[in-house]
């Protein structure tokens, strides 16, 4: 349990993977050969038994979220890749498509086949524009040796597969934003139901699937889904990409096997706390997720079940660690900052208290904090938190909470100066002057 | 009205156009398109995007003050974009924008003086394992301190390299020679 | 059953304890209301698309977990809601919302002319009244922007609910209004080339919850806890517009659409709003004329009876009540030896956008008219035949009914005048001093325009409604009815007892075999479809209605 096992990252480090003739000469493209003499329905019961879990930070089961797509309505299916990847702390989703996009599409691909879709999209982050080149690349290449449209490898099956840049915005990684976007329209999350496996884009039954869950779609094909649920822990099947950045000696993309030990992966893998500090505490998850101390770290590893029991959770594994010399509540302004900026503006709770907090905690970093002001905090967390059209308001407010409830002394402390008319030289980590937006 | 944009670019339009199953996701690219010959996307830009997309303008409106890479005044030559969300903050992002306001002398949004130079601090670009970094134009220049992004401004001033992303051509702009487009893996 | 008269499928759940039915694919704010209970909310409107935006109609949902907003979740068999009146949740979410929305708002209700019908002042006095906890610096927007020649802008006020958006692109499709940037910096906008300017703008601010659009024309002219409120119908065509109107020492002071998904869902045409009182003279007719002297009733009442010999050609206007045309079939009937009744009836062609509320006609009535049997078929080829053949002589008379009875296309034809002139007797029981009409006729019998009556019209969609008196009749005049009366007494021949309008529309559905069961209050809650509405054999009880205004 928990070796860390090489499925998505295998031949990230080959400078040539992006291309289609080095990725076919080290294994890319037979996969889809095989899934296209299987039964689309045997296909999606492989991603069934192979238990994975969406990659995006939700964690559904993928399987499951494709037998929802229902079969008969005469409307075409669409399948999109989100490459959206706007979650502060994650760089993994990047790492693929730059450096093997043929794992990317031959999994899009058997997915689409499985799904019976002649049309699919990347959304990919306007800001991605490498990866976007690298990966518009290969569609083209896939294209002229038609791995890509009509009649792939003679089995009848037509698959359009395009590239879309986003332009700026992280709601759309949320997936009913994503179908608005796509749609020509402001990236704001959609009520729900109708959920898009029965009416997402321009109303047609939509799969929006994770890059990562889909670049595993070949192995699990290939070594079938039970293979695939032998890796990894219960209810955590296979491996993850974890993006670990902040205070490490050596931040990068990392495949682990679900269910690594989280110090171990801080020590081994990541080369340490940077500058020999000690560990002040890590947000696992992508920033979305609550933060551990690091005596919370102990004995946790990384994966759905033992993050969740931690009180956190595995999400989209953007796994940020910060050092004792993190003054707290500059970081968690500065996180409020990136909610508030990025909130839709949609619904009132979301658009309103995210700001509201961020100017409490404003107020505390600039020595204005007052008694009552934590309280006020978690109180308006919880108007937020479940009163949202989407989950960006339930989990915008997980990190405000635990960063409060963990660090309570720090945030007291801080307040308390000021009451003590104590002046403390700010080391803000943001720069106050407006910008352009 | 006049042509908003050039004959390549509108025939690159009515290529994107017929991607997708509904010609109005073409917008967004459209929009790129426009900003991309004019620098920025004007209110004339807009209504000219509407008609061709069949589309009300406000509806193009709402996208341009919507998305962030979308500028309804120019920005200058270089615009140098700053990531300050957490794991950036925490490896010293503010020390690159407290360089570039001494460098270049003005405020985030405004425009060097040459017409060269302009910054802001943006939300996370997904480059947290090479933090600090920016996005100059397209380009992302990764692990940086303020030394290195001192040289990479030098080195700008003298190549004048293209570090734009070219919806036209679908292709990112060569890059200042001998940096990395990427330094992910 | 729906109107139509499909039979629909029901569904039985709980609301607060109480047990309701309703309709399959009801949604919980409308259900709510068959249980008394209230669910408030800004964003939700019953005929525009669900956005679910402002979370203030939160409720609780057995078996959910977590609170459900009533806008987006339709009613089930045996579901169990609860709303404020029995959630503690439901409370703390209701008065959480209310002090969200009001954080940035910049509470300057003593200068909003949306003060005293605003939701915001409503519902945060009903489910929050508590101080606030915001000590931040407000959020600044753009202030008194004009977004077009009707409606003016207040970006602070503005709760982002898009209603005015949603109208724009879904009911009149000139999609004008935007919602520009995102987050708490959002505001509505027009695109800078393409004003607010359709002809239903005005409906903008009606759908406004809040005091963010106001009416320029009527921008600070009144406290609206000053006005007198009616519940009337627009008079402007025959689509009859459900509207409320807000009147202040004898001025209309703004004018609303009233919900009635089956006439006019809650819409209002710019023409109808802004110029309501539009058919309220500026000149009145104060006492009765005989060749233009001031004359006596009796001695007016005297010269007209001379329509009672020779052919008469009778102009109806379109827009007089039910009553007032079967007073006048009665006339025309006991009074006039021979006669040709015609209505002013043209229409016009209508733009898209007009067509999507306005009819082809100025007739507000011309439905009434058919009803009582006095035109029929093609109005506007009888009304245009009557006036061609009134200038080549072939009335002796002409008895005029209404100031609109004639056209405003005809208006400036000088071989009308010449022609009414040339008669034995013209007759014009009117209220504009200064019309064609009045200094065209011998004999002028002082009545009321539209907005001083009550009664009943029947719109394009042949719908039964009622009308009440907006303000107060002008010195000197009488109801049309009562006139007619007095003429048809001096001719020797009884027509109508009453004292009231309310007298003759009671009696008139005491009468009228297709209007048997019917009562004022009824007809005033949403109409009556005359075509699917059955009469009843009991005689309408009109006391026991209570509806004493008419």
């Amino acid at each position: 349990m928990g070796e860390q096992r090489q499925i998505l990252l295998t031949n990230i480090n080959e400078p040539d993977q992006n291309t289609l003739s080095a990725a076919e000469s080290r294994g890319a493209y037979k996969a889809i050969r095989k899934a296209l003499e299987m039964d689309p329905l045997k296909i999606i019961d492989e991603m069934k038994a192979s238990s994975i879990r969406g990659r995006g930070g939700a964690g559904f089961p993928t399987g499951l979220k494709w037998s929802f797509v229902p079969r008969d309505t005469g409307k075409p299916v669409y399948l999109i890749t989100n490459a959206d990847e706007s979650e502060p702390g994650t760089f993994k989703d990047r790492a693929l498509l730059e450096r093997d996009p043929h794992l990317v599409i031959e999994g899009m691909l058997c997915s689409a086949w499985a799904l019976q879709s002649n049309w699919s999209c990347i959304y990919i982050r306007g800001e991605y524009a490498y990866p976007y080149e690298r990966t518009k690349r290969a569609i083209e290449e896939a294209y002229e040796k038609g791995y890509l449209g009509e009649n792939i490898f003679g089995s009848g099956f037509t698959h359009h597969m395009v590239i879309h840049r986003g332009a700026g915005a992280y709601i759309c990684g949320e997936e009913t934003a994503l179908i608005e976007s796509l749609e020509g329209k402001k990236g704001q999350p959609r009520l729900k139901p109708p959920f898009p496996a029965v009416a997402g884009l321009y109303g047609c039954p939509t799969v929006v699937n994770n890059v990562e869950t889909l670049a595993n779609v070949p192995w699990i094909i290939e070594n079938g889904g039970a293979a695939y649920a032998e890796l990894g822990v219960e209810n955590s099947t296979g491996t993850k990409l974890v993006s670990a950045s902040g205070h490490i000696n050596k931040p990068g993309v990392y495949e682990v096997g679900m269910g690594y030990p989280l110090l171990q992966f801080i020590e081994e893998e990541c080369g340490g706390i940077k500058d020999g500090n000690n560990l002040l505490g890590v947000i696992p998850g992508g920033s979305s997720t609550c933060v551990l101390t690091a005596d919370e770290c102990k004995g946790v590893n990384l994966d759905y079940d033992s993050l969740k029991n931690a009180g956190s959770s595995l999400g989209c594994a953007g796994f940020m660690v910060m050092d004792d010399t993190t003054d707290v509540v500059e970081a968690i302004l500065n996180l409020s900052h990136f909610y508030s900026h990025e909130s839709c503006g949609q619904c009132t709770p979301c658009r309103e208290g995210g700001h509201w907090i961020e100017k409490i905690f404003r107020r505390i970093a600039e020595g204005d904090g007052r008694p009552g002001d934590l309280e006020l905090i978690e109180n308006l967390c919880s108007q937020i938190g479940g009163h949202t059209i989407c989950a960006f308001g339930d989990t915008m407010v997980l990190p405000y909470r635990s960063f409060i409830q963990k660090f309570r002394t720090q945030f007291r402390e801080r307040i308390s100066e000021v009451l003590k008319g104590i002046e403390r030289k700010r080391n803000p980590m943001d720069f106050e002057v407006g910008g352009v937006h | 009205m006049s042509v908003a944009i050039s004959d390549e670019a509108q025939k690159r339009l009515e290529e994107i156009k017929k991607q997708y199953p509904d010609p109005k996701s073409a917008v967004m690219s459209a929009l790129y398109l426009v900003q991309e010959e004019h620098g920025h996307i004007s209110d004339e830009s807009i209504t000219w995007i509407a008609e061709e997309l069949d589309m009300s303008p406000v509806r193009v409106m709402e996208l341009v003050t919507f998305y962030t890479m979308y500028y309804r005044k120019a920005t200058g030559k270089y615009h140098v974009q700053v990531c300050r969300t957490l794991s950036c903050g925490l490896c010293g992002a503010r020390k690159l924008m407290d360089y570039l306001h001494e460098r270049l002398g003005i405020k985030p949004g405004e425009v060097s003086e040459d017409g060269l130079f302009s910054y802001e601090h943006v939300e996370c670009l997904g480059s947290c394992g090479t933090a600090p970094m920016c996005e100059i134009n397209d380009t992302y220049f990764e692990n940086l301190t303020p030394e290195k992004l001192a040289g990479i401004i030098d080195r700008i001033q003298e190549e004048k390299p293209d570090l734009h992303f070219s919806t036209l051509r679908d292709k990112l702009g060569e890059g200042l020679s001998g940096c990395s487009k990427s330094e992910v893996m | 059953m729906s109107e139509n008269g499909q039979a629909q499928e029901m569904v039985t759940l709980t609301i607060d304890d109480q047990e309701v039915t309703v309709p399959k694919g009801t949604n919980l704010i409308e259900a709510a209301k068959q249980a008394q209970s209230e669910v408030p909310y800004y964003c939700y409107h019953p005929h525009l698309s669900v956005p679910g935006n402002c979370r203030m109609c939160q409720v609780e949902v057995e078996g959910a977990p977590k609170l459900m907003i009533g806008c987006h979740t339709q009613v089930q068999d045996g579901m169990v809601v609860r709303t404020h009146r029995s959630s503690e949740t439901v409370k703390q979410a209701q008065a959480s919302t209310l002090e969200l929305l009001l954080i940035n708002h910049p509470l300057d209700c003593t200068v909003c002319d949306q003060a005293g019908h605003c939701k915001l002042q409503d519902y945060h006095f009903e489910y929050n009244a508590k101080p606030s906890r915001f000590l931040e610096e407000k959020n600044h927007k753009v202030k008194a922007e004009p977004l077009g020649p009707t409606v003016i802008l207040d970006g602070e006020r503005c709760i982002s609910c898009t209603r005015c958006v949603r109208f724009c692109e879904e009911v009149t499709g000139t999609g004008e209004l935007g919602l520009l940037n995102r987050g708490d910096k959002n505001v509505i906008a027009v695109h800078p080339d393409k004003e607010l300017n359709n002809p239903l703008s005005g409906s903008v601010v009606d759908l406004c919850p809040v005091g963010a659009l106001t009416h320029r024309n009527w921008r600070f002219n009144t406290r609206m806890w000053f006005t007198d409120t009616t519940e009337s119908i627009c008079p402007g065509c025959s689509t009859g517009c459900n509207v409320r109107v807000y009147e202040r020492d004898g001025k209309v002071v703004n004018v609303k659409a009233r919900l009635n998904g089956e006439v006019n869902k809650e819409w209002m045409c710019d023409e109808g709003r802004y110029g309501f009182d539009r058919f309220i003279p500026e000149s009145r007719l104060t006492s009765p004329t005989l060749k233009g002297e001031e004359a006596s009733w009796d001695d007016a009442v005297a010269a007209a009876k001379g329509l009672t010999s020779g052919k008469t050609l009778v102009l109806l206007a379109p827009d007089l009540h039910l009553e007032e045309f079967a007073i006048a079939q009665a006339f025309v009937q006991q009074v006039l030896s021979d006669a040709d009744v015609v209505l002013a009836y043209r229409e016009r062609t209508l733009t898209e956008v007009e067509a999507v509320l306005i009819s082809p006609d100025y007739a507000a009535n011309f439905r009434g008219a058919e009803f009582v049997g006095l035109v029929s078929g093609d109005l506007e080829q009888q009304y245009t035949q009557a006036l061609e053949q009134l200038q080549k002589g072939a009335y002796e008379n002409v008895l005029v009914v209404g100031d609109r009875a004639l056209c405003v296309e005809d208006q400036d034809q000088s071989a009308f005048t010449l022609a009414m002139t040339q008669a034995s007797c013209s007759v014009g029981i009117l209220s504009d001093a200064r019309s064609k009409l009045a200094q065209a006729c011998a004999v002028t019998l002082p009545s009321r325009p539209f907005l001083e009556k009550s009664g009943m019209l029947i719109n394009r969609t042949k719908r039964l409604q009622y009308a009440r008196k907006v303000i107060e009749p002008g010195q000197g005049s009488e109801p049309s009815w009562k006139i007619l009366g007095r003429i048809a007494q001096a001719a020797g021949q009884s027509i109508v007892e009453a004292r009231t309008d309310r007298d003759v529309t009671l009696s008139l559905l005491g009468a009228e075999p297709r209007l048997k069961g019917l009562r004022i209050a009824k007809i005033s809650r949403e109409g009556i479809c005359l075509d699917s509405y059955t009469p009843e054999e009991s005689p309408a009880d009109e006391n026991a209605s209570g509806d004493a205004r008419a």
